[in-house]
Protein backbone atom coordinates (compact mmCIF):
# COMPACT_ATOMS: atom_id res chain seq x y z
CA UNK A 1 0.00 0.00 0.00
CA UNK A 2 1.49 3.36 -0.98
CA UNK A 3 1.40 6.47 1.16
CA UNK A 4 -1.63 8.52 0.42
CA UNK A 5 -2.93 11.96 1.30
CA UNK A 6 -6.39 10.59 2.05
CA UNK A 7 -5.12 7.66 4.05
CA UNK A 8 -7.60 8.18 6.94
CA UNK A 9 -10.61 7.76 4.63
CA UNK A 10 -9.03 4.69 3.06
CA UNK A 11 -8.28 3.22 6.48
CA UNK A 12 -11.91 3.74 7.48
CA UNK A 13 -13.13 2.04 4.30
CA UNK A 14 -10.71 -0.81 4.93
CA UNK A 15 -11.91 -1.24 8.50
CA UNK A 16 -15.57 -1.17 7.41
CA UNK A 17 -14.85 -3.90 4.86
CA UNK A 18 -13.15 -6.02 7.50
CA UNK A 19 -16.23 -5.52 9.72
CA UNK A 20 -18.51 -6.80 6.93
CA UNK A 21 -20.10 -3.39 6.32
CA UNK A 22 -19.49 -3.00 2.58
CA UNK A 23 -22.25 -0.43 1.97
CA UNK A 24 -20.73 2.02 4.43
CA UNK A 25 -17.29 1.38 2.93
CA UNK A 26 -18.68 2.33 -0.49
CA UNK A 27 -20.13 5.56 0.95
CA UNK A 28 -16.75 6.36 2.51
CA UNK A 29 -15.04 5.86 -0.86
CA UNK A 30 -17.65 7.86 -2.77
CA UNK A 31 -16.80 11.13 -0.99
CA UNK A 32 -13.11 11.08 -1.91
CA UNK A 33 -12.04 14.02 -4.12
CA UNK A 34 -11.91 13.16 -7.79
CA UNK A 35 -8.12 13.39 -8.01
CA UNK A 36 -7.77 10.65 -5.38
CA UNK A 37 -10.67 8.48 -6.44
CA UNK A 38 -8.77 7.13 -9.44
CA UNK A 39 -5.83 5.45 -7.69
CA UNK A 40 -5.54 1.67 -7.85
CA UNK A 41 -5.97 1.17 -4.10
CA UNK A 42 -9.31 2.98 -4.13
CA UNK A 43 -10.55 0.80 -6.96
CA UNK A 44 -9.37 -2.28 -5.09
CA UNK A 45 -11.34 -1.33 -1.98
CA UNK A 46 -14.38 -0.48 -4.08
CA UNK A 47 -14.17 -3.82 -5.89
CA UNK A 48 -13.82 -5.65 -2.57
CA UNK A 49 -16.95 -3.94 -1.24
CA UNK A 50 -18.92 -4.69 -4.41
CA UNK A 51 -17.82 -8.34 -4.32
CA UNK A 52 -19.10 -8.61 -0.74
CA UNK A 53 -22.41 -7.18 -1.96
CA UNK A 54 -22.41 -9.70 -4.83
CA UNK A 55 -22.67 -6.88 -7.38
CA UNK A 56 -20.45 -8.77 -9.80
CA UNK A 57 -20.67 -6.53 -12.88
CA UNK A 58 -19.75 -3.36 -10.99
CA UNK A 59 -17.03 -5.21 -9.07
CA UNK A 60 -15.48 -6.37 -12.34
CA UNK A 61 -15.62 -2.82 -13.72
CA UNK A 62 -13.95 -1.43 -10.58
CA UNK A 63 -11.16 -4.03 -10.76
CA UNK A 64 -10.64 -3.27 -14.46
CA UNK A 65 -10.46 0.46 -13.73
CA UNK A 66 -7.90 -0.25 -11.01
CA UNK A 67 -5.78 -2.27 -13.43
CA UNK A 68 -5.99 0.55 -15.97
CA UNK A 69 -4.90 3.05 -13.31
CA UNK A 70 -2.07 1.13 -11.66
CA UNK A 71 -1.02 -1.63 -14.05
CA UNK A 72 -1.07 -5.41 -13.38
CA UNK A 73 -1.68 -6.30 -9.74
CA UNK A 74 -2.41 -9.77 -8.33
CA UNK A 75 -5.14 -8.60 -5.92
CA UNK A 76 -7.04 -6.69 -8.61
CA UNK A 77 -6.64 -9.59 -11.04
CA UNK A 78 -8.03 -11.94 -8.39
CA UNK A 79 -11.04 -9.66 -7.89
CA UNK A 80 -11.57 -9.42 -11.63
CA UNK A 81 -11.24 -13.20 -12.00
CA UNK A 82 -13.74 -13.84 -9.22
CA UNK A 83 -16.25 -11.33 -10.60
CA UNK A 84 -16.00 -12.77 -14.11
CA UNK A 85 -16.32 -16.29 -12.69
CA UNK A 86 -19.52 -15.37 -10.85
CA UNK A 87 -20.84 -13.73 -14.02
CA UNK A 88 -20.41 -17.06 -15.80
CA UNK A 89 -17.62 -15.83 -18.09
CA UNK A 90 -15.22 -18.59 -17.16
CA UNK A 91 -12.65 -18.15 -19.90
CA UNK A 92 -12.16 -14.47 -19.09
CA UNK A 93 -11.98 -15.38 -15.41
CA UNK A 94 -9.26 -17.94 -16.07
CA UNK A 95 -7.25 -15.43 -18.10
CA UNK A 96 -7.36 -12.89 -15.26
CA UNK A 97 -6.44 -15.50 -12.65
CA UNK A 98 -3.54 -16.84 -14.72
CA UNK A 99 -2.28 -13.29 -15.34
CA UNK A 100 -2.32 -12.81 -11.58
CA UNK A 101 -0.55 -16.11 -10.94
CA UNK A 102 2.13 -15.14 -13.47
CA UNK A 103 3.00 -12.22 -11.16
CA UNK A 104 2.33 -13.95 -7.83
CA UNK A 105 2.49 -17.74 -8.31
CA UNK A 106 2.02 -18.39 -4.58
CA UNK A 107 -0.94 -16.06 -3.96
CA UNK A 108 -3.37 -18.06 -1.84
CA UNK A 109 -6.52 -16.23 -2.97
CA UNK A 110 -5.67 -16.60 -6.66
CA UNK A 111 -4.88 -20.30 -6.22
CA UNK A 112 -8.13 -20.95 -4.36
CA UNK A 113 -10.40 -19.04 -6.75
CA UNK A 114 -8.77 -20.85 -9.67
CA UNK A 115 -9.22 -24.20 -7.90
CA UNK A 116 -12.91 -23.42 -7.38
CA UNK A 117 -13.26 -22.64 -11.08
CA UNK A 118 -11.57 -25.94 -11.98
CA UNK A 119 -13.96 -27.81 -9.64
CA UNK A 120 -16.94 -26.47 -11.51
CA UNK A 121 -15.46 -27.83 -14.72
CA UNK A 122 -14.85 -31.25 -13.18
CA UNK A 123 -11.04 -30.83 -13.22
CA UNK A 124 -10.54 -32.35 -9.80
CA UNK A 125 -6.84 -33.23 -10.12
CA UNK A 126 -5.86 -29.77 -11.17
CA UNK A 127 -7.99 -28.26 -8.41
CA UNK A 128 -6.30 -30.54 -5.86
CA UNK A 129 -2.82 -29.47 -6.97
CA UNK A 130 -3.80 -25.80 -6.77
CA UNK A 131 -5.25 -26.20 -3.27
CA UNK A 132 -2.16 -28.12 -2.15
CA UNK A 133 0.01 -25.24 -3.32
CA UNK A 134 -2.16 -22.76 -1.42
CA UNK A 135 -2.17 -24.94 1.69
CA UNK A 136 1.62 -25.10 1.58
CA UNK A 137 1.64 -21.30 1.85
CA UNK A 138 -1.08 -20.68 4.45
CA UNK A 139 -2.60 -23.89 5.78
CA UNK A 140 -4.87 -22.00 8.20
CA UNK A 141 -6.28 -19.40 5.81
CA UNK A 142 -10.12 -19.52 5.76
CA UNK A 143 -10.20 -19.61 1.96
CA UNK A 144 -7.86 -22.64 1.98
CA UNK A 145 -10.13 -24.51 4.40
CA UNK A 146 -13.24 -23.59 2.41
CA UNK A 147 -11.72 -24.69 -0.89
CA UNK A 148 -10.53 -27.97 0.62
CA UNK A 149 -14.08 -28.67 1.82
CA UNK A 150 -15.47 -27.93 -1.63
CA UNK A 151 -12.84 -30.18 -3.22
CA UNK A 152 -13.69 -33.08 -0.91
CA UNK A 153 -17.42 -32.56 -1.58
CA UNK A 154 -16.90 -32.46 -5.34
CA UNK A 155 -14.85 -35.67 -5.10
CA UNK A 156 -17.84 -37.31 -3.41
CA UNK A 157 -16.03 -37.77 -0.06
CA UNK A 158 -18.63 -36.40 2.36
CA UNK A 159 -16.86 -37.72 5.47
CA UNK A 160 -13.63 -35.94 4.57
CA UNK A 161 -15.54 -32.75 3.73
CA UNK A 162 -17.15 -32.82 7.16
CA UNK A 163 -13.80 -33.48 8.88
CA UNK A 164 -12.15 -30.49 7.18
CA UNK A 165 -15.18 -28.34 8.09
CA UNK A 166 -14.68 -29.30 11.75
CA UNK A 167 -11.02 -28.26 11.54
CA UNK A 168 -12.15 -25.00 9.90
CA UNK A 169 -14.58 -24.27 12.75
CA UNK A 170 -11.94 -25.12 15.34
CA UNK A 171 -9.41 -22.78 13.71
CA UNK A 172 -11.86 -19.93 13.00
CA UNK A 173 -14.83 -20.16 15.39
CA UNK A 174 -15.91 -16.61 14.49
CA UNK A 175 -16.11 -17.39 10.77
CA UNK A 176 -19.69 -17.72 9.51
CA UNK A 177 -18.65 -19.66 6.40
CA UNK A 178 -16.93 -22.29 8.56
CA UNK A 179 -20.16 -22.99 10.45
CA UNK A 180 -22.18 -22.94 7.23
CA UNK A 181 -19.84 -25.51 5.66
CA UNK A 182 -20.01 -27.72 8.74
CA UNK A 183 -23.80 -27.48 8.59
CA UNK A 184 -23.87 -28.25 4.87
CA UNK A 185 -21.49 -31.20 5.07
CA UNK A 186 -23.43 -32.59 8.05
CA UNK A 187 -26.63 -32.33 6.01
CA UNK A 188 -24.95 -34.24 3.18
CA UNK A 189 -24.28 -37.05 5.69
CA UNK A 190 -27.86 -36.95 6.95
CA UNK A 191 -26.95 -35.62 10.40
CA UNK A 192 -29.92 -33.31 10.58
CA UNK A 193 -29.31 -31.94 14.08
CA UNK A 194 -25.70 -30.85 13.59
CA UNK A 195 -26.70 -29.55 10.15
CA UNK A 196 -29.22 -27.24 11.73
CA UNK A 197 -26.97 -26.14 14.61
CA UNK A 198 -24.08 -25.39 12.22
CA UNK A 199 -26.23 -23.30 9.91
CA UNK A 200 -27.90 -21.54 12.82
CA UNK A 201 -24.46 -20.58 14.11
CA UNK A 202 -23.56 -19.28 10.64
CA UNK A 203 -26.67 -17.07 10.68
CA UNK A 204 -25.76 -15.87 14.19
CA UNK A 205 -22.26 -14.89 13.01
CA UNK A 206 -23.47 -13.26 9.80
CA UNK A 207 -27.15 -12.31 10.12
CA UNK A 208 -27.15 -10.31 6.88
CA UNK A 209 -26.37 -13.26 4.57
CA UNK A 210 -29.56 -14.49 2.91
CA UNK A 211 -27.97 -17.72 1.65
CA UNK A 212 -27.15 -18.81 5.20
CA UNK A 213 -30.65 -17.88 6.37
CA UNK A 214 -32.23 -19.95 3.61
CA UNK A 215 -29.92 -22.93 4.20
CA UNK A 216 -30.70 -22.80 7.93
CA UNK A 217 -34.41 -22.78 7.17
CA UNK A 218 -34.00 -25.77 4.86
CA UNK A 219 -32.09 -27.59 7.58
CA UNK A 220 -34.98 -26.91 9.93
CA UNK A 221 -37.35 -28.57 7.47
CA UNK A 222 -35.33 -31.78 7.90
CA UNK A 223 -36.15 -31.60 11.63
CA UNK A 224 -39.91 -31.38 10.93
CA UNK A 225 -41.92 -34.21 12.56
CA UNK A 226 -43.29 -35.27 9.16
CA UNK A 227 -39.67 -35.91 8.06
CA UNK A 228 -39.07 -38.34 10.93
CA UNK A 229 -39.96 -41.49 8.92
CA UNK A 230 -37.45 -40.73 6.15
CA UNK A 231 -34.57 -39.91 8.46
CA UNK A 232 -32.94 -43.36 8.13
CA UNK A 233 -32.53 -42.75 4.38
CA UNK A 234 -30.65 -39.51 5.00
CA UNK A 235 -28.71 -40.79 8.00
CA UNK A 236 -27.48 -44.15 6.72
CA UNK A 237 -27.89 -43.69 2.98
CA UNK A 238 -30.40 -45.41 0.72
CA UNK A 239 -28.33 -48.55 0.15
CA UNK A 240 -27.75 -49.44 3.82
CA UNK A 241 -31.39 -48.75 4.71
CA UNK A 242 -32.43 -51.00 1.87
CA UNK A 243 -30.17 -53.85 2.92
CA UNK A 244 -31.51 -53.59 6.48
CA UNK A 245 -35.12 -53.71 5.23
CA UNK A 246 -34.47 -56.72 2.99
CA UNK A 247 -32.70 -58.55 5.82
CA UNK A 248 -35.66 -57.93 8.15
CA UNK A 249 -38.37 -58.91 5.64
CA UNK A 250 -36.61 -62.06 4.43
CA UNK A 251 -35.44 -62.89 7.94
CA UNK A 252 -39.05 -62.95 9.14
CA UNK A 253 -40.00 -65.07 6.15
CA UNK A 254 -37.15 -67.50 6.82
CA UNK A 255 -38.35 -67.85 10.40
CA UNK A 256 -41.76 -68.83 9.06
CA UNK A 257 -43.45 -65.68 10.32
CA UNK A 258 -45.28 -65.03 7.05
CA UNK A 259 -47.91 -62.60 8.36
CA UNK A 260 -45.24 -60.51 10.05
CA UNK A 261 -43.08 -60.59 6.91
CA UNK A 262 -46.06 -59.41 4.85
CA UNK A 263 -46.77 -56.59 7.28
CA UNK A 264 -43.10 -55.54 7.26
CA UNK A 265 -43.05 -55.66 3.46
CA UNK A 266 -46.18 -53.54 3.17
CA UNK A 267 -44.89 -51.07 5.76
CA UNK A 268 -41.63 -50.80 3.86
CA UNK A 269 -43.46 -50.20 0.59
CA UNK A 270 -45.56 -47.49 2.24
CA UNK A 271 -42.43 -45.87 3.66
CA UNK A 272 -40.83 -45.80 0.22
CA UNK A 273 -43.90 -44.12 -1.30
CA UNK A 274 -43.93 -41.69 1.64
CA UNK A 275 -40.25 -40.83 1.21
CA UNK A 276 -40.88 -40.12 -2.44
CA UNK A 277 -43.96 -37.94 -2.08
CA UNK A 278 -43.93 -36.15 1.28
CA UNK A 279 -40.48 -34.44 1.51
CA UNK A 280 -40.79 -32.45 -1.75
CA UNK A 281 -44.34 -31.37 -0.91
CA UNK A 282 -43.41 -30.40 2.64
CA UNK A 283 -40.36 -28.50 1.43
CA UNK A 284 -42.37 -26.59 -1.16
CA UNK A 285 -45.09 -25.75 1.33
CA UNK A 286 -42.75 -24.57 4.11
CA UNK A 287 -40.48 -22.60 1.76
CA UNK A 288 -43.46 -20.78 0.31
CA UNK A 289 -44.48 -19.82 3.80
CA UNK A 290 -40.92 -18.64 4.50
CA UNK A 291 -40.84 -16.34 1.49
CA UNK B 1 7.71 -26.87 -11.58
CA UNK B 2 4.10 -25.83 -12.04
CA UNK B 3 4.42 -24.98 -15.69
CA UNK B 4 1.54 -27.19 -16.73
CA UNK B 5 -0.57 -26.13 -13.75
CA UNK B 6 -0.72 -22.53 -14.91
CA UNK B 7 -1.83 -23.36 -18.44
CA UNK B 8 -5.40 -22.50 -19.39
CA UNK B 9 -7.70 -25.51 -19.31
CA UNK B 10 -11.14 -23.95 -18.88
CA UNK B 11 -13.01 -24.22 -22.13
CA UNK B 12 -16.07 -22.19 -22.79
CA UNK B 13 -18.76 -23.15 -20.33
CA UNK B 14 -20.54 -26.30 -21.30
CA UNK B 15 -24.13 -25.26 -21.66
CA UNK B 16 -26.34 -28.20 -20.79
CA UNK B 17 -29.34 -28.11 -23.06
CA UNK B 18 -31.65 -29.66 -20.46
CA UNK B 19 -31.05 -29.56 -16.68
CA UNK B 20 -30.16 -33.03 -15.34
CA UNK B 21 -32.02 -34.95 -12.65
CA UNK B 22 -30.50 -35.52 -9.24
CA UNK B 23 -28.80 -38.96 -9.54
CA UNK B 24 -29.72 -39.90 -5.96
CA UNK B 25 -33.42 -39.32 -6.79
CA UNK B 26 -33.33 -41.97 -9.52
CA UNK B 27 -33.33 -44.56 -6.69
CA UNK B 28 -37.12 -44.18 -6.43
CA UNK B 29 -37.98 -45.12 -10.03
CA UNK B 30 -35.38 -47.89 -9.62
CA UNK B 31 -37.32 -49.28 -6.69
CA UNK B 32 -40.80 -48.96 -8.10
CA UNK B 33 -40.06 -49.50 -11.76
CA UNK B 34 -37.25 -52.04 -11.86
CA UNK B 35 -34.11 -52.22 -14.02
CA UNK B 36 -35.59 -51.05 -17.33
CA UNK B 37 -36.98 -47.81 -15.85
CA UNK B 38 -33.73 -46.91 -14.09
CA UNK B 39 -31.69 -47.74 -17.19
CA UNK B 40 -33.74 -45.45 -19.40
CA UNK B 41 -33.58 -42.61 -16.87
CA UNK B 42 -29.88 -43.24 -16.16
CA UNK B 43 -28.84 -43.10 -19.82
CA UNK B 44 -30.99 -40.01 -20.43
CA UNK B 45 -29.45 -38.32 -17.38
CA UNK B 46 -25.92 -39.20 -18.52
CA UNK B 47 -26.74 -37.43 -21.78
CA UNK B 48 -28.19 -34.46 -19.89
CA UNK B 49 -24.97 -34.25 -17.86
CA UNK B 50 -23.02 -34.39 -21.14
CA UNK B 51 -21.07 -37.42 -19.90
CA UNK B 52 -18.90 -39.38 -22.30
CA UNK B 53 -19.86 -42.47 -24.28
CA UNK B 54 -18.22 -44.77 -21.72
CA UNK B 55 -20.40 -43.64 -18.84
CA UNK B 56 -23.54 -43.97 -20.97
CA UNK B 57 -22.47 -47.44 -22.09
CA UNK B 58 -21.73 -48.49 -18.49
CA UNK B 59 -25.30 -47.67 -17.44
CA UNK B 60 -26.79 -49.25 -20.58
CA UNK B 61 -24.70 -52.41 -20.15
CA UNK B 62 -25.58 -52.75 -16.46
CA UNK B 63 -29.25 -52.23 -17.33
CA UNK B 64 -29.21 -54.78 -20.14
CA UNK B 65 -27.48 -57.33 -17.90
CA UNK B 66 -30.03 -56.73 -15.14
CA UNK B 67 -33.02 -57.10 -17.47
CA UNK B 68 -31.60 -60.29 -18.97
CA UNK B 69 -30.79 -61.67 -15.50
CA UNK B 70 -34.32 -60.93 -14.36
CA UNK B 71 -35.78 -62.68 -17.41
CA UNK B 72 -33.51 -65.70 -16.89
CA UNK B 73 -34.44 -66.01 -13.22
CA UNK B 74 -38.13 -65.62 -14.03
CA UNK B 75 -37.79 -68.23 -16.80
CA UNK B 76 -35.94 -70.70 -14.59
CA UNK B 77 -38.19 -70.51 -11.58
CA UNK B 78 -41.35 -69.69 -13.51
CA UNK B 79 -44.21 -67.87 -11.94
CA UNK B 80 -44.41 -64.51 -10.31
CA UNK B 81 -43.20 -65.52 -6.84
CA UNK B 82 -40.70 -62.91 -5.74
CA UNK B 83 -40.87 -61.19 -9.13
CA UNK B 84 -41.55 -57.83 -7.50
CA UNK B 85 -38.57 -58.16 -5.13
CA UNK B 86 -36.25 -59.30 -7.92
CA UNK B 87 -37.23 -56.32 -10.06
CA UNK B 88 -36.46 -54.05 -7.13
CA UNK B 89 -33.11 -55.69 -6.40
CA UNK B 90 -31.92 -55.55 -10.02
CA UNK B 91 -33.23 -52.00 -10.32
CA UNK B 92 -31.23 -50.93 -7.28
CA UNK B 93 -28.11 -52.61 -8.66
CA UNK B 94 -28.40 -50.57 -11.85
CA UNK B 95 -29.05 -47.43 -9.80
CA UNK B 96 -25.75 -48.13 -8.01
CA UNK B 97 -23.98 -47.84 -11.37
CA UNK B 98 -25.90 -44.65 -12.20
CA UNK B 99 -25.02 -43.05 -8.86
CA UNK B 100 -21.36 -44.07 -9.09
CA UNK B 101 -20.89 -42.68 -12.60
CA UNK B 102 -22.93 -39.47 -12.21
CA UNK B 103 -22.33 -38.20 -8.66
CA UNK B 104 -19.23 -36.11 -9.38
CA UNK B 105 -20.57 -34.61 -12.60
CA UNK B 106 -23.78 -33.65 -10.83
CA UNK B 107 -21.92 -31.97 -7.97
CA UNK B 108 -19.90 -29.95 -10.46
CA UNK B 109 -23.22 -28.92 -12.01
CA UNK B 110 -24.58 -27.91 -8.62
CA UNK B 111 -21.50 -25.76 -7.96
CA UNK B 112 -22.69 -23.39 -10.64
CA UNK B 113 -25.73 -22.54 -8.46
CA UNK B 114 -27.91 -24.41 -10.89
CA UNK B 115 -31.03 -26.36 -9.99
CA UNK B 116 -31.74 -29.94 -11.07
CA UNK B 117 -34.83 -30.80 -13.10
CA UNK B 118 -37.83 -32.39 -11.39
CA UNK B 119 -37.93 -36.16 -11.72
CA UNK B 120 -41.52 -36.48 -10.57
CA UNK B 121 -43.28 -36.66 -13.93
CA UNK B 122 -40.58 -38.50 -15.90
CA UNK B 123 -40.01 -40.84 -12.93
CA UNK B 124 -43.68 -41.74 -12.72
CA UNK B 125 -43.87 -42.23 -16.51
CA UNK B 126 -40.80 -44.49 -16.45
CA UNK B 127 -42.15 -46.52 -13.52
CA UNK B 128 -45.49 -47.15 -15.24
CA UNK B 129 -44.30 -47.44 -18.85
CA UNK B 130 -41.16 -49.49 -18.28
CA UNK B 131 -42.77 -51.51 -15.49
CA UNK B 132 -45.58 -52.65 -17.81
CA UNK B 133 -43.14 -53.34 -20.65
CA UNK B 134 -40.88 -55.39 -18.40
CA UNK B 135 -43.77 -57.44 -17.03
CA UNK B 136 -44.99 -58.14 -20.57
CA UNK B 137 -41.48 -59.34 -21.44
CA UNK B 138 -41.46 -61.62 -18.39
CA UNK B 139 -44.88 -63.00 -19.28
CA UNK B 140 -43.70 -63.73 -22.84
CA UNK B 141 -40.51 -65.46 -21.65
CA UNK B 142 -42.16 -67.50 -18.90
CA UNK B 143 -45.08 -68.76 -20.96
Amino acid sequence: MTEHAYAPALMRAHALLAADRPEEALRELAVLPESDAVSAIVFELRAAALLQLERWTEAGDAARAGLAAGGPDPDLLCQLGFAEYRLGRHETAERALLDGLAIAPEDVSLLCVYARLCLEHGQLDKARRLVDLAAAQQPDAPTVYATRVQLAHASGDDALAQRISREFVAAHPENAQAHALLGGTSAARGQVRSAYSGLRQAVANDPADRDYAKAAYEARIALHPLMLPVRPFARFGAVKTWIAAIVVIYGLRALGLYPLATVAGLAWFALCVYSWVVPPLLRRWLLRRWR
Amino acid sequence: MNDDLFQPTIGSRQVLAVPPWRPSSIVYPAFFGGPLAVTVLGVLNARRLALGRNQQLAVAAAGLAAVVARLVVAGLFGGQAGARTLGTLFGLAVWGVVAATQKKAFRAYEYGDREPASLFGPGLAAVIGCGILENILIAVVVD
